[in-house]
């Protein structure tokens, strides 16, 4: 039984890692703006933040300056792709190199420094001691607990409320919406810099979550399986965390397998959570399900009002 | 529309594929051709000068600070090059991720470095060799140094007897571990650089206690934070409390320490990481060997074919941490350190037996160094070894 609940415990904190990204990303691609330099931003919240903690050994403070390198880059990312209308995929890119470049740069004086400062784990009363799944759910750090109320508000905000329909429309035609009245520049600004916030967010779940120290490029491919999981979800924060938690459960499936069913080699354990990716891609978006994807239908255009 | 998001797609695997080829690059057994060259190695005849004005090139994978190998490697560059009196803000060069598989930027820095006026460059992780012998033709004034074991022979190699130091890991947790037989180990990909820190570890554990089995967990990657905290957590939650690792990253030490057990570091002191955790770290002291390198080459005595391959204090573990190992303990790890210096003790000593029951070594032998090197085999008290 404990096994068990190591491993949900393990593939929830990994999955929360790469669901502020993942929703982040979401809510970025139903504005219309498909932004590939998650993996960059995650790094450069993971280092500022690591940065700040090391330095004033201030959580909160740390956690601010996250917010607010996300939303920097974020502008930046807006600039570029709305003011300018530059292309989203040449401006990801450089995204993600500058975030990776420039964090390992920013992070030297602490690589190998301990902070011993992050968010740490914190038995909700009474909820923790139900069996089994208190010490799953109820036994975690903030970041995880704040992720329990960010799906469903994220759910409602896209699905049930007159905002959520134009963000859809941002993306689906934003002509309409201009048409209607609307800034669908200041909207889209608004969404990348959220969008931008929430990558951040992700990037100190690992700086100063789950483990707690900075190595260059320390991400290691996370911010590209959170921008994966937004295709595989349909852009739908509800799917994206089931995927999500799928791929973490299946990653760290491997470690209790190796005990267990000791004869299968461990490298198929280790291909496991990228056969499970294929697999749930082609049902999710196969097209003998559905004659389109979600995908809006404007992603990665921009909008240009003299064109329309 | 789908060709742009088919384009976007192309890109991302392109970037992706990128990383991973960058990440895997560590210390994979780069079947590196043997050139052969006629090249008699003999010493250069270079006028001898002072060790302090040498100027030192050093050519590494990852960046300096990446808490594992180029770490290792750079803070033993730094010592040596304190030790020497060298400058190292003027003199020591320092390339930081020159990719091992790509041929043309790995010459290019070398003569960079060439023109910069080094005297030696060090390649400080495999997969640098033959474009180092390659290039040491054109610039035979020049002193190449590469970390490998007797490949090439107008290069310099070096490599340590890093075994002693996992056994003595594996002893400090045998000692520690008073209330069960069963210890871990945290291992990355299955190589024989990997198999050989994991064997001399369940080597030493067996030394300190004879009924010591150790399991092995793989997360079959060389750089991977959540399976390598799952796995020491797996572990863990077997009622392991005691064990090793070949990571690059604190999450095994991390993990234990959330979770009440005990670990001994891998390639860099790893307790400011995880205080209450760590016992001790394995790590890698080249500075002696690069001390002797930078030496003779001032002095003009260097032989180009030298094969360096040392124990003893390039071996060592780190600080002890005095709050969590008592001095009894010590001072038993550090009596066994002097038993190996002095070959009282050999790590890889028959009889020896691999975990299918073949006999490695018979009694009353010690294993060869080729043997040692290119270890394929895992040894009786491991399980969950590779088949």
């Amino acid at each position: 039984m404990t096994l068990i609940i190591s491993l949900l415990s393990g593939a929830l904190v990994y999955a929360v890692s790469v669901m502020y990204a993942g929703i982040g990303e979401t809510f970025s691609e139903r504005a219309g703006i498909m932004n590939l330099g998650v993996e960059g931003i995650m790094l450069m919240g993971a280092v500022t933040g690591y940065m700040t903690a090391v330095s004033t050994q201030n959580l909160a403070l740390a956690f601010l300056v996250v917010l607010f390198t996300g939303a920097v880059l974020g502008l930046v990312f807006a600039f570029l792709t709305v003011t300018l209308q530059s292309d989203q995929t040449v401006c990801g890119m450089a995204m993600l190199t500058f975030g990776t470049g420039l964090s390992g740069f920013l992070g030297k004086n602490v690589a190998g420094v301990a902070a011993n400062l992050k968010f740490e784990n914190i038995a909700i009363p009474f909820l923790s001691d139900i069996p089994v799944i208190g010490p799953i759910l109820f036994q975690q750090n903030l970041l995880v607990y704040a992720m329990y109320f960010i799906v469903p508000i994220a759910m409602f905000y896209i699905y049930r409320t007159r905002y959520g329909l134009k963000l859809r429309a941002l993306g689906e035609n934003p002509a309409v919406l201009d048409a209607g009245g609307e800034n669908v520049f200041a909207m889209r600004y608004g969404y990348i810099i959220f969008g931008s916030v929430m990558m951040a967010i992700s990037g100190a779940c690992v700086s100063l979550g789950s483990t707690n120290f900075w190595s260059s490029g320390m991400t290691a491919g996370k911010g590209w399986i959170a921008f994966a999981l937004v295709a595989f979800s349909s852009w739908n924060p509800l799917y994206l965390t089931l995927g999500a938690l799928l791929f973490g459960f299946i990653s760290c499936l491997g470690s209790t397998l190796q005990i267990y069913l000791p004869n299968v080699p461990t490298e198929i354990y280790s291909a496991l959570p990228y056969v499970a990716t294929v697999i749930a891609f082609i049902l999710a978006t196969g097209n003998f399900r559905k004659k389109h994807t979600a995908q809006p239908e404007s992603l990665a255009v921009p909008y240009d009002r003299e064109s329309r | 529309m789908k060709k742009k998001v088919i384009s976007v797609l192309v890109a991302a695997t392109m970037v992706v594929s990128l990383f991973t080829a960058c990440g895997s690059t560590s210390k994979d057994s780069a079947a590196a051709d043997k050139t052969k060259t006629e090249d008699t190695a003999e010493a250069s005849d270079k006028e001898a000068k002072d060790v302090s004005d040498l100027v030192i090139g050093e050519i590494e994978y990852a960046v300096v600070e990446d808490g594992g190998w180029a770490q290792a490697m750079h803070e033993s560059m730094l010592a040596a090059c304190k030790n020497l009196g060298i400058d190292t803000e003027k003199n020591l060069l320092t390339a930081e991720e020159i990719a091992e598989e790509d041929p043309s930027l790995i010459e290019s820095t070398i003569e960079e470095m060439v023109d910069n006026g080094a005297d030696i460059i060090f390649g400080c992780s495999t997969g640098y060799g033959a474009v180092l012998a390659e290039m040491q033709e054109e610039y035979p004034d020049v002193v190449f140094a590469q970390y490998e074991n007797d490949i090439y022979e107008n290069v310099v190699e070096f490599q340590i007897r890093g075994y002693e130091g996992e056994f003595l890991a594996g002893y400090l947790s045998a000692l520690m571990n008073t209330e069960s037989n069963q210890f871990g180990f945290c291992a990355s990909m299955d190589e024989a650089s990997v198999r050989t820190a994991l064997n001399s570890y369940a080597l030493g554990a067996k030394y300190g206690n004879p009924d010591a089995t150790v399991q092995v967990l793989w997360a079959d990657s060389w750089y991977d934070l959540d399976v390598e905290g799952q796995n020491a957590k797996t572990l863990i939650d077997n009622g392991i409390k005691y064990m090793g690792m070949e990571a690059s990253s604190p999450a095994v030490p991390q993990t234990c320490e959330q979770n009440g057990a005990f670990c001994i570091g891998y390639n860099i002191n790893m307790q400011p990481s995880a205080p209450k955790a760590v016992l001790t770290s394995f790590t890698w002291n080249f500075a002696p060997i690069f001390e002797e390198i930078m030496q003779q080459t001032a002095d003009g005595t260097i032989k180009i074919d030298t094969d360096y391959y040392e124990g003893g204090d390039c071996a060592k573990l780190a600080d002890f941490n005095a709050d969590l190992v008592p001095a009894d303990v010590q001072a038993k790890v550090n009596e066994l350190k002097d038993k190996i210096a002095s070959g009282e003790v050999s790590v890889y000593a028959g009889e020896l037996k691999d975990d299918q029951g073949n006999v490695l070594v018979e009694e009353g032998q010690v294993m060869s160094d080729e043997d040692i090197l290119a270890q394929d085999f895992f040894v009786s008290n491991v399980t969950g070894g590779k088949k």
